[in-house]
């Protein structure tokens, strides 16, 4: 038997973690509670949408979007490595004969299934709940969506990663991935609140915020793939 | 058993330092509020000399973390402790200094912006900054394994500073408000910067970056003390159990 490559490998490690939380369910349906939650509080906050100002709702609405998903992924992102910690697994995980860089990447793809899902049922939702106008700009929003959780996904693991050998994992994940994120959550926020103010995607992508996310994501999904091996030892 | 009279002495260069430190910011201070003249009205009259501390500040704030940046991939590379403790310093000093220019900045902008805070490009970039070093600094201090500190500092110091540039342009493209270098400096309209204002600028630049660098060096000598402090009761400890 050839022994198997660096993709094959990773596509193993991301399955087995996607079976785990198959059988178990014990990240992504929490992830879509809290959402739910954090969209419902949120709600009490959105100015009506006909009180006038058309631009600031947009901005809220999309605000609101992405602080919630960024919440609910972070929630998620923090259990990266809870299966391999509560099971002292993590020696195992390691004695893959595998790249480190193929863990993170693994440990990536399942946390970017995790959020897509998330996403998946979120926008639709709160598009019905709060009488989102996308218009035809469902492709554009699809588009920007993709790059923001590359980069989300990328710090976040990266510092998933980092958090769990802390004594305290879900403070000090949000309190290093936040100001990270700051590029990625302004970048969103404004490409979705055009859209949301009926822009079409040519429009957009003329903004030059997709130039940050490219940006961000090429430097944080490198620097994950670079660093990984110096975290985990 | 080690006595103080056995820990090596403060090298004299330590004390040169602190010397030639306290005379450059004393020399500074009589240049700032004695020759400098006042600046416009516009731009906060005296209120302006705060920009003599402010910019310096910001300065060793950036030189700081572009420090823990560098040693950080120093110690990734090589494993040596000493850049981590130059990486666990110059953060520290580089947290003090981004603190006075998030503390001077308001002071200044109450009375001439007539707000305490813009949510404008370079206020909210240092404050992600510093938000950044104080994520890195409690890491450091929550990691549950010591001997894994280093490594994982280490990351958040490459990628913090990696992170500055993107959040800059991000945040440029933003809002911007921040007045940039010589409109603060302007101290009459439409005269430019002076001389006297020149050479107060440049000397207190030169005072905080000597300040900087003996606070460095202090910080330096007190992590290598604490390791070696450390490193004889590991030996202690051995002896008597023997």
């Amino acid at each position: 038997m050839t022994e198997a490559g660096f993709v094959t490998k990773t596509m193993w490690l991301a399955a087995k973690d996607l079976r785990i939380e198959l059988r178990a369910r014990d990240t992504l349906a929490p992830m879509l509670g809290f959402a739910a939650t954090v969209a419902l509080v949120l709600a009490f906050a959105l100015p009506e949408a006909s009180s006038g100002n058309v631009g600031v709702v947009a901005y809220v609405q999309a605000g609101f979007m992405w602080v919630t998903v960024l919440f609910a992924g972070l929630i998620g992102f923090g259990r990266t490595f809870e299966v391999e910690r509560a099971e002292g697994a993590l020696d195992s995980l390691l004695l893959v004969p595998v790249d480190r860089s193929a863990l993170f990447v693994s440990k990536a793809l399942s946390n970017l299934a995790f959020i897509v899902v998330l996403e998946m049922v979120l926008l639709p939702l709160s598009a019905l709940l709060f009488a989102y106008d996308l218009g035809g700009s469902w492709g554009a929003l699809v588009a920007v969506v993709a790059l923001v959780d590359l980069g989300f996904v990328a710090v976040g693991t990266l510092y998933a990663a980092l958090a769990a050998q802390t004594r305290s994992r879900e403070l000090l994940l949000p309190l290093l991935a936040l100001p990270a994120l700051v590029p990625v959550f302004i970048a969103a926020l404004e490409l979705t609140a055009d859209l949301l103010l009926g822009a079409g995607f040519d429009a957009v992508a003329a903004r030059g915020w997709f130039g940050i996310l490219v940006a961000f994501d090429v430097v944080f999904v490198t620097a994950g793939v670079l660093l990984f091996d110096a975290v985990l030892d | 058993m080690a006595t103080a009279s056995e820990l090596r002495p403060r090298p004299a260069g330590l004390d040169a330092l602190g010397a030639a430190t306290w005379t450059s910011v004393a020399a500074a201070l009589l240049l700032v509020f004695f020759v400098a003249r006042e600046a416009d009205v516009t731009m906060g009259g005296q209120l302006q000399r705060i920009f003599y501390f402010h910019v310096p500040s910001a300065w060793i704030g950036y030189l700081s973390f572009a420090i823990v940046f560098l040693a950080s991939i120093a110690y990734l590379r090589t494993g040596a402790c000493r850049w981590d403790l130059l990486a666990h310093a110059a953060a520290e000093i580089g947290i003090v200094f981004t603190t006075l220019v998030l503390i001077t900045g308001p002071i200044w902008a109450r009375p001439v912006w007539g707000t305490w805070w813009q949510w404008d490009a370079r206020l909210t970039s240092t404050l992600v900054l510093w938000l950044t070093y104080i994520g890195y600094l409690f890491l450091r201090s929550l990691a549950s394994d010591q001997a894994a500190v280093g490594r994982l500092a280490a990351v958040v110091g490459i990628v913090g500073f990696l992170d500055v540039p993107i959040v800059h342009f991000s945040v440029q493209w933003w809002r911007t408000l921040h007045p940039s270098g010589p409109t603060v400096a302007n101290p009459t309209t439409g005269s430019g910067l002076g001389a006297p204002e020149l050479t107060a600028f440049f000397a207190s630049l030169l005072a905080f970056t000597l300040l900087f660098c003996w606070l460095l060096s202090l910080r330096l000598r007190i992590g290598r003390l604490a390791q070696r402090v450390e490193l004889e009761e590991i030996e202690r400890a051995v002896a008597e159990t023997r």
